[in-house]
């Protein structure tokens, strides 16, 4: 055996465990459900092959269009907005801070927490009752005061520029110094407006009761490209709890950039703004290529937040493709369409294949 | 030598006995099924040299229950919900017990009541011994209606005088409502069945545009709608039986399940139960009866074993342990005359309503055919957007119908 022959060996040697599962469970699991796509099949009685009538069947189904269009709406929300989010993050992590350990672990911590006690968590956010109507009634009860507040501060801060200014300081705008100076001042000026009755809390407001998950209303109110508010409110979770381990990736790409590349912009006096379009982001472009293919897998085949959320809001408004597979194998109380649910997982392994392979195109050209 | 001897006589039993695998679902329910097994089952069962395994199956039971059947891995004796037990007699899962019956001196068919083994009947064969049984009914917080000086519902009640009552109960300023409805149709549907209802009509289709319903659509949500009642997750809780425990409304349609839940979480709460309100127009009430069996795998190698197991988990004593620990109703006949009916305590009293509303009106099995649960989602939708204020009745039905009409066609 020549010395090649037996590193390849030695390889393989140390792949089998995982080629063993993947043969298993990946490769047989894909082949039956591609066979079972064509056939009619309940788990009980011996399927029967019926063609591409379940494939005829679902692209007339209006929850499977429905799951569809929810499915690439979110996909590209969320993959879009985690992986700006996700840079953004890296970026600001990259800076050498005092403490940035501390803002580095607290920013990763959604990611490492489990999805289904996310989930929870922010149903309850989400009641009609809860955290999120509550902001938003106080934010209506105390509005003359916020308001009153918010426009004390611009004032002052103006006022207290322009002094500084005219005594010969090079005060910006936002000089934090001086914009907690004016808060303080404005908070108090506030007190005496609220004390003296110029200004007071509305009590008579009505309590918010907007419903952020029983509804099947849309947001903005057209069908394409928009959502129902429930999968929107899904989005914003979503991106919260995979942002940061995109950040991570990120975060390792920017360290490897060579600090000379910079160095020479920096002689070349190269903006901010030019550095990072013309060194950051296409040193970046491995990274972005992995961050929006991880992106694309992860969101089309998003399954958990939907589950967890269930009854709570309803199906059709929030209802995936990785959903609709689970709910044709065990929909309640029915018999199991296996067949159904196998094509339209066959769709699903389609759409994402295809999808990546043309965001390859657009991110690698 | 005396160890040698104790594993010599441990081990005899174990070797000459049949194993029958019992699974059910988890929560509360496997200490009181493991005391069954361990008080009435294991001694009944011990002269035939069986040995009982309970595998009680914590979360997605009967998807557990439709995989393992498929791979040939399942239990011997299992339950299975009424709501979805017609896949399973159609498919020829479940082994029919008529000739099991016909020999056996413990159980006859006749000691179970009728109404429940017809849910678990198909094409003339029985598929399933109901172990037990629940219907809804009015629960009421009496320390709310004393302070409003109302009368507490009653089952003189008709749809109107009740909603009178919960009117002068509730004070929405205060966040006190009269009664805590959930958009389900397994709580409105009662309600449709009271008006005259018919789920289905002779071709297999249903007709959301028939006058009880759309009446009972009307007044359910309009109770809503006033201010009268509220959504349960408004309140942030998931069903009725929550928001009832919290003492924010006054009333909440439940069934016994109510009962346990209320020993833990609210011990001091003062309630009664009624049966749930006559339609005025029909003089009907309506229910649903919520059951679940014991049933035989068909696939199973031990089933005479298996059903020797079951005539214990249904015996008469069995039965009548559960029904005098508050657990749940019996589904023998014979316990009808129990004492237990006869005290004096809330529980009791609230079990002999739950228990009179199997035979009163229109009532029917949680159960909905070939659709099973597909069937109430487009009417719990349209029961969301009403209630929520989204749509109006005639959109929300119009389009809960055309949902229907889809599932229909598949």
């Amino acid at each position: 055996m020549t010395e090649k022959a037996q590193e390849a060996l030695t390889a393989y040697v140390f792949l089998l465990p995982y080629l063993f599962t993947l043969v298993i469970f990946f490769v047989y699991g894909f082949m039956r459900t591609f066979y079972f796509s064509f056939t009619e099949y309940n788990l009980f009685e011996a399927p029967s092959w019926v063609g591409l009538r379940n494939y005829a069947a679902i692209m007339t189904e209006p929850r499977f269009l429905t799951a569809l269009r929810n499915s690439i709406t979110f996909s590209v929300v969320v993959t879009t907005a985690q992986t700006v989010l996700s840079l953004a993050l890296a970026l600001a992590l990259n800076q050498r801070l005092r403490g940035i350990t501390f803002f580095r672990a607290a920013y990763y911590t959604p990611s490492v927490m489990s999805s289904v006690v996310i989930t929870l968590m922010f149903m309850w956010l989400f009641q009609r009752t809860g955290a999120m109507n509550y902001l938003l009634t106080q934010v209506l009860v105390f509005r003359e005061l916020i308001m009153a507040f918010l426009l004390g501060t611009a004032v002052l801060q103006g006022a207290l520029v322009w002094w500084e200014r005219r005594h010969g300081f090079a005060a910006a705008w936002w000089e934090p110094s001086l914009l907690v100076t004016a808060m303080m001042l404005s908070a108090a000026a506030t007190v005496v407006l609220r004390t003296t009755g110029v200004v007071a809390a509305d009590l008579e407001v009505n309590p918010v009761a907007t419903p952020w998950l029983n509804t099947r209303r849309y947001f903005p109110d057209w069908r394409f490209p928009s959502a129902p508010i429930p999968l929107e409110a899904l989005m914003i979770l979503n991106t919260w709890t995979t942002a940061p381990t995109f950040m991570l990736l990120y975060l390792a790409g920017l360290q490897d950039i060579p600090r000379d590349l910079y160095e020479a912009a920096w002689v070349d006096g190269a903006s901010a703004w030019q550095q990072f379009r013309h060194i950051t982001l296409p040193q970046l472009r491995h990274v972005t290529f992995l961050v929006v293919t991880l992106g694309l897998i992860g969101t089309l085949q998003m399954f958990d937040q939907v589950a967890v959320i269930g009854d709570q809001a309803p199906l059709d408004s929030i209802i995936t493709l990785a959903y609709y597979v689970y709910h044709n194998v065990f929909p309640g109380g029915a018999i199991p369409r296996i067949g159904q649910a196998a094509a339209a997982a066959v769709t699903l392994a389609v759409l994402t294949l295809a999808v990546v392979l043309v965001q390859r195109r657009v991110v690698e050209r | 030598m005396a160890a040698g001897l104790v594993v010599l006589v441990a081990s005899v039993p174990a070797l000459a006995s049949t194993v029958v695998r019992v699974s059910g679902w988890g929560g509360t329910d496997i200490a009181i099924v493991e005391e069954l097994i361990e008080r009435f089952v294991r001694p009944a069962v011990k002269p035939y040299d069986i040995e009982v395994k309970y595998e009680p199956i914590a979360e997605e039971f009967s998807g557990y229950l439709f995989n393992s059947l498929s791979a040939g891995t399942a239990p011997d004796l299992f339950y299975v919900d009424i709501f979805w037990a017609e896949p399973l007699m159609r498919t020829g899962q479940l082994e029919p017990l008529d000739p099991y019956l016909a020999k056996s001196n413990v159980l006859r068919k006749d000691d179970i009541l009728p109404k429940l083994l017809a849910g678990f009947t198909y094409n003339g064969k029985i598929y399933g011994i109901p172990k037990d049984f629940n219907t809804l009914a009015v629960f009421y917080n009496k320390d709310l209606f004393d302070e409003a000086g109302v009368a507490y519902p009653d089952a003189n009640d008709t749809w109107d005088t009740f909603a009178e009552k919960l009117r002068k109960v509730s004070r929405p300023e205060d966040g006190i409502y009269g009664i805590a409805l959930p958009p389900e149709y397994a709580r409105f549907g009662a309600f449709a069945y009271s008006a005259g209802f018919k789920l289905f009509d002779d071709n297999g289709k249903s007709d959301l545009s028939q006058p009880g319903f759309v009446e009972a659509f009307k007044w359910y949500t309009g109770l809503v709608k006033s201010g009268v009642a509220i959504q349960p997750a408004d309140i942030g809780q998931g069903w009725g039986g929550g928001a009832f425990a919290t003492e924010k409304v006054a009333t909440a349609i439940e069934g016994a399940w109510i009962l346990g839940f209320l020993r833990d979480q609210a011990p001091n709460l003062r309630y009664g139960a009624t049966l749930i309100p006559k339609n005025p127009r029909t003089g009907q009430r309506g229910n649903f009866i919520y059951t679940v069996s014991w049933s035989v795998n068909a696939a199973s190698k031990v089933k005479a074993e298996a059903f020797k197991v079951l005539e214990a988990l249904t015996s008469p004593e069995a039965q009548q342990w559960v029904l005098r620990r508050g657990l749940a109703l019996p589904s023998r006949k014979s316990l009808l005359n129990d004492p237990y009916f006869k005290q004096d305590t809330p529980e009791a009293k609230a079990n002999l309503v739950v228990f009179q509303g199997a035979s009163d009106g229109n009532v029917h099995p949680f159960q909905f055919g070939r659709y099973g649960g597909d069937w109430m989602t487009p009417v719990n939708e349209a029961l969301t957007a009403v209630m929520s204020g989204e749509m109006n009745v005639d959109q929300a039905l119009a389009q809960a119908q055309r949902q229907l009409n889809e599932l229909a066609s598949r």
